[in-house]
């Protein structure tokens, strides 16, 4: 049994939160503090032949202006992910060719934001536009180039060329795809289209500088990366990496969205060449145009099937648009296969080819589900069609070729992050589980048969009900390349300090670490004063994103803790003048092991012993600082089932209920875990219902506004029911897996299933705004 | 130039433009307990009482609330102090990065005063102008029904 | 962006506020939301109504009076709690969000049309009046004020004059998908009833090409007539909406769209009364 571990323990920020006492990156300023504003180009492909800022730099208040003019044109990636970097070296902060509508221009430093916006008008830039490259589909063999003699080069060795217009390309085979699928006895092939979005963070991205007592510069921002920041940041601004530190204050969400380093470089160049501070907080409309998007995308699904259901074939072909930019553009690319395939992982035949393609649009990112929600939007659907062209229960067909513990797939090895993957073994799922459970809270075998295209029950109405399901995996860290680490100290009353590299940034990450440090030491969560995510005074970790932190950073503090507990014990026995083995730690103290209870055990507190050690004999400080490497990325997974109305005249899809059974292994705080379950799953059903990117024809973003993009409120969410079923992953913290992502990526294959099952017609292409309904309904 | 407004019970000069949003004259005055995440009206993240009633504090100009009553989240309670309401929010997971907690708080805190009993619907539709990406407001409902009931059983005013 | 040298005035009469607003570039501020939104540079100074007493909500002349600084709450509220102006109560807990709806004011919401506006519906659908000063002092039909260039002129709303009529059933719906979104389109349908004799009839959609538009020939037909069930189909080759395309949504769509939802309101005005 757990003391500290699957219990719905409150934030440990929570009322800081709640009552306003929390400080975000826009709630510090500083004396003397610069306002930065960045203009960005208004054309989706054209070279800028001059920038004339004489006339800003004379209106009063304006101190800088940074343009290709005068800062160095240092190639790297936006992508805040481990060094070296599978993303292409293909950004310069500000160069002299725009790509993209919102590409940086140049940026303006005044005394205030007004002044620094008034600025940005009186900037002339001379531009040379050229035609741009808008459709993803035409992007291989387009005359046009988006990165054309800019040296732009992958920092690994993968495929990359700029002169095809390819930021990425992946292909994995097992098996022959090819003579498995011609020797099927069932054949369907379909295409099926996602679109970008945007990750709509409340908070908007911001960064703050300044220079500290000892001419070192301190960058406070809203990153997922705050370690890949520093090093970013030092690349591009030639800063040493000792001179820089970069904190990570409380974030307002992220989802991928703030592993990208957009802002800090430029605040860090005004406050290094001024020496004053500087604040640089984005537009929502900036948030919405410049920062990253999801990836739009293609895929197309080969598959051939046996009668009895059995997919021999199975072939995946993904087209992702990344944008002006190659940002994550290989990694998600990598996802939308390795995430997906192994999840029927008896298909012996399997087939991966991707490419990411440049466009002339908003770049794409890192954003919650990582391709692997792109990629199940049409899996998901093939799977109902092949139980439905065989007479197979979605269900069991589930139960019967999901992977298992004690499996694998060839999967896991073929495809990795920019390099071959790493063989696994699942050892811990609770998918059938999740399905049984699932189907029973749904009232999935009911209902499935009560609705139905041609059932009583929907026949000639105007308003039709479906249900549908999907099952889902994900991953939770990227093995062996993925690092986190853990530093603890104790405190002289008994407390310690939980230091770690890891970044919370909303998900109660800080909470959830000092749980599994509580359940190590068995002492409450209130003794552990945490301080995470900042350079100087945490040990490295890798960032929040790849659903690692529960599990990476988690293990890490878990080992941590675990050394702390040998330096406690040892203590203890000293005092208590007894040997180690003789000795266990309850609730806050060392006691002698006893079979006897009358026996005077003997304890000593915890603050006993940190006295002890701080000024008795054999003085020392208790502390340890551990490191933990993932071996493996053990999948979560997740079965999702939904209950839809399609109003056959106005094509309005309004889903009803929506059950969630999830497996992420042990859920460390089950709050938290339920919360990160219900947020994903809301924004995968928006997803699926209306989130897009709307473009002019010259390529300019139309919805740039929470208004125009629509976003749910409490009064549009249907009925949310999630279901933790627990499994047991050895490798991770008490049990535990992850969980952050998995849920966004039920909702488009599971309402498409549903929308199947109440009309008998498929969808191809997400969103599935009413008036896309309707011309399906029609053809 | 210089105006005076009643903050949270007090009486606060704020350095300001007269053409600036509640929202900037608040947060450039120290009260950055008030977040902004879209400036538009659109987010509910800058929600204040005014004149107990809630507000998006970015459309409205300053200038025209002077030594109006206005009430920040901290005004309905801080970290020593907390509301109940706020200490419900925190305890139910209403919070995740808590960037529109201030916001969904004061939305919150103005529904329950006027009616400790709501419905489901008058919930959401008290909701309705607050944005959060996190929780997927399930957390955030229940944590409203919640202080609903505590708030009936203590038989106390939601103060 | 709003200049930095914007100049406030604070009248206490209506008049005063009339003559500074005949100033170039200076304008009433009522709840601010939509000069927030346009956010023009032409503006040098804003008449803040607030002391113009302007926010009531008063019955005389079997009419309700309402204040043009009455925000959409108060009119929701009084509505809920007197039991009365149903359609308009309707119509506004429909529009923007319940922070909005505290600052956004009925007089705000009628200056200039904007497309999305929840109010002109149902305001001409139920003969509103609405009543101005300025160059053109006076009492306007909805009609009149939007089409004989009053709404150009500059003036400032005083009030708006709902008459009460019980014999009045109506409808009213907006197409959004999303409950904070600005609409697509807003429709209202009132018939001033006798016994069950439809005496006369509005049929109104705003958010088409036009701004609004208004089915006489529907309407015409529908006068006199008694209500029955097949009315609603009768009708139908008469409500032809005319929409613009945008990003989001053809012009066909929301066409469609609109005829079914002009159709569904009549069924269920005619079911629910019959």
């Amino acid at each position: 049994m757990f003391k500290y571990i699957k219990k719905p323990i409150e934030k440990i920020d929570g009322l800081a939160l709640v009552t306003g006492n929390e400080k975000y990156t826009d709630d510090f300023s500083f004396d003397n503090m610069l306002h930065v504003s960045v203009l960005h180009s208004g054309f989706a492909y054209a070279k800028i032949e001059n920038i004339d800022e004489s006339a800003a730099l004379k209106m009063p208040g304006v101190v800088e202006v940074l343009s290709y003019k005068n800062i160095k044109q240092i190639l790297y990636t936006t992508a805040g992910q481990g060094y070296p970097e599978p993303s292409p070296y293909d950004t310069v902060l500000f160069g002299n060719v725009m790509r993209f509508v919102g590409d940086n221009v140049c940026a303006v430093a005044a005394e205030t934001k007004e002044i620094a916006d008034a600025a940005l008008k009186k900037i002339k830039v001379s531009y040379k536009r050229l035609k741009p490259l808008l459709d993803f589909e035409k992007s291989e063999n387009s005359k046009i180039l988006v990165h054309k003699d800019d040296g732009a080069f992958p920092k690994i060795p993968v495929y990359y060329d700029a002169s095809q217009n390819l930021a990425a390309k992946v292909e994995a085979n097992v098996g022959n795809f090819e003579e498995a699928f011609l020797s099927s006895e069932n054949k369907i092939e379909h295409t099926f289209f996602t679109q970008y979005a945007s990750h709509c963070a409340i908070e908007p991205h911001a960064a703050v500088s300044y220079i500290d007592t000892r001419g070192r510069l301190v960058i406070i921002s809203t990153t997922q990366v705050p370690f890949h920041v520093r090093r970013i940041v030092s690349h591009i601004a030639e800063i040493p990496i000792s001179k820089i530190r970069v904190i990570k204050p409380r974030i307002g969400g992220g989802f991928g969205g703030k592993q990208e380093v957009l802002l800090e470089p430029i605040v860090a160049l005004i406050t290094w060449k001024t020496k004053r501070p500087a604040k640089l907080v984005y537009s929502r409309k900036e948030v919405f145009k410049s920062s990253r998007t999801r990836h739009g995308y293609r895929t197309i699904f080969k598959v051939g099937f046996q009668k009895d259901g059995k997919i021999n074939a199975i072939h995946l072909d993904a087209l992702e648009n990344s944008g002006a930019y190659g940002s994550h553009a290989l990694t998600v690319l990598s996802n939308a296969g390795s995430k997906t395939l192994p999840l029927l992982n008896k298909i012996e035949n399997l087939k991966f080819t991707g490419k990411g393609v440049y466009t002339n649009l908003p770049c794409g990112g890192a954003y919650r589900g990582y391709g692997a929600t792109e990629a199940y939007f049409g899996y998901g659907q093939i799977v109902d069609m092949v139980c439905e062209a065989t007479n197979n229960d979605i269900i069991e067909y589930y139960k019967k070729w999901s992977i298992k513990s004690g499996e694998t797939s060839p999967i896991f090895k073929a495809l990795g992050e920019g390099k071959e993957g790493v063989a696994m073994t699942v050892t811990s799922t609770s998918l059938n589980e999740c399905l049984e459970v699932g189907a029973k809270e749904s009232g999935w075998y009911e209902k499935e048969k009560l609705y139905g295209a041609n059932s009583t029950f929907n026949k000639g109405k105007r308003f039709k009900r479906g249900i549908g399901m999907a099952a889902l995996m994900q991953g939770s860290a990227i093995p062996e390349i993925d690092m986190a680490s853990a530093y603890i100290k104790m405190n002289d009353d008994g407390s310690f300090n939980l230091n770690i590299g890891a970044t919370d940034l909303g998900t109660g990450s800080d909470t959830i670490l000092a749980q599994i440090a509580s359940e190590v030491l068995d002492t409450p969560v209130e003794n552990f004063i945490v301080t995470s995510s900042d350079t100087d005074f945490t040990p490295f970790d890798t960032g929040a994103y790849a659903s690692s932190t529960t599990y990476l950073s988690g293990q890490a503090v878990l080992k941590c803790a675990t050394k702390i507990k040998e330096q406690i014990l040892q203590v203890g026995a000293e005092i208590l003048g007894v040997n180690i083995d003789e000795v266990e730690i309850y609730d806050s103290n060392v006691v002698i092991k006893s079979s006897n209870e009358n026996q005077n055990k003997g304890e000593v507190s915890y603050e006993d012993i940190c006295r002890y050690s701080f000024y008795q004999n054999n003085q020392f400080q208790i502390q340890a600082g551990v490191s933990h490497v993932s071996p493996k990325s053990p999948p979560p997974f997740a079965a999702h089932f939904v209950e839809i109305e399609v109003d056959t005249f106005t094509g309005i899809i309004k889903v009803l209920k929506y059950v969630a059974t999830v497996d992420c292994g042990t859920p460390i705080n089950t709050t938290l875990a339920e919360g990160q379950a219900e947020g994903a799953i809301v924004n995968g059903i928006s997803y699926a219902l209306f989130e897009n990117y709307y473009f002019s024809q010259h390529g300019k973003l139309l919805n740039d506004t929470f208004g125009k993009y629509g976003m749910y409120t409490a009064a549009d969410i249907p009925p949310i029911k999630i279901f933790l079923i627990d499994s047991y992953e050895e490798t991770g913290p008490f049990g535990a897996k992850s969980i952050s992502e998995i849920n966004i990526n039920g909702a488009l294959p599971a309402i498409a299933n549903a929308f199947f099952n109440a009309t008998g017609k498929r969808l191809f292409k997400a969103p599935f705004s009413p008036e896309y309904v309707l011309k399906i309904l029609a053809g | 130039m210089k105006a005076s407004f009643n903050i949270n019970n007090s009486v606060s000069e704020l350095e300001l433009n007269p053409n600036e949003t509640l929202l900037n004259a608040l947060r450039n005055n120290g009260f950055t307990e008030v977040k902004c995440g879209c400036n538009e009206g659109e987010c509910g993240a800058c929600l204040v009482l005014l004149k107990d009633k809630p507000v998006n504090s970015c459309q409205v100009l300053a200038m025209s609330v002077q030594n109006k009553k206005i009430k920040t989240v901290k005004g309905i309670g801080t970290l020593h102090n907390p509301n109940l309401i706020q200490k419900i929010f925190a305890s139910t997971g209403a919070d995740q990065c808590g960037f529109c907690s201030p916001g969904m708080v004061v939305a919150a805190y103005s529904l329950l005063k006027e009616n400790s009993s709501p419905s489901n619907e008058e919930i959401v539709e008290a909701l309705d102008g607050n944005l959060c990406r996190c929780t997927g407001y399930v957390k955030i409902i229940e944590a409203v029904k919640r202080s609903a009931i505590i708030l009936q059983e203590n038989k106390v005013e939601a103060e | 962006m709003l200049s930095e040298n914007l100049k406030w005035y604070f009248p206490s009469s209506v008049s005063q506020a009339v003559e500074l607003i005949q100033k170039p570039g200076v304008i009433l501020h009522a709840g601010g939301t939509r000069i927030l939104k346009t956010q023009s540079k032409n503006i040098v100074g804003l008449v803040d109504v607030g002391n113009l007493k302007l926010n009531y909500i008063k019955f005389k002349n079997n009419s309700f009076h309402i204040g043009s600084a009455t925000t959409f709450n108060d009119v929701i509220k009084f509505s809920k709690e007197n039991n009365c102006l149903k359609m308009l109560g309707a119509a506004l807990s429909q529009a923007a969000s319940t922070p909005l709806r505290n600052r956004i004011t009925v007089g705000g919401s009628l200056k200039d049309f904007p497309l999305w506006s929840n109010l002109y519906a149902p305001l001409i659908t139920i003969d509103a009046k609405i009543e101005i000063r300025g160059d053109k002092s006076g009492i306007y039909s909805v009609e009149e004020y939007v089409s004989d260039g009053i709404i150009k002129s500059k003036h400032i709303i005083k009030e708006i004059i709902v008459p009460e009529n019980e014999n009045i059933i109506w409808k009213v719906k907006r197409f959004a998908l999303l409950k904070f979104e600005y609409p697509l389109f807003n429709i209202a349908i009132a018939f001033k009833m006798n016994g069950k004799i439809i005496e006369d009839a509005k049929l109104v959609i705003t958010g088409v090409k036009n701004r609004f538009k208004r089915f006489k020939k529907a309407e015409k037909f529908l006068t006199g007539q008694k209500l029955s069930n097949n009315l609603s189909d009768e009708i139908e080759k008469f409500i032809e909406p005319k929409f613009v395309s945008d990003y989001k949504y053809s012009a066909s769509y929301k066409e469609t769209v609109a005829k079914v939802y002009f159709n569904e309101l009549l069924s269920e005005i005619i079911r629910e009364n019959l």
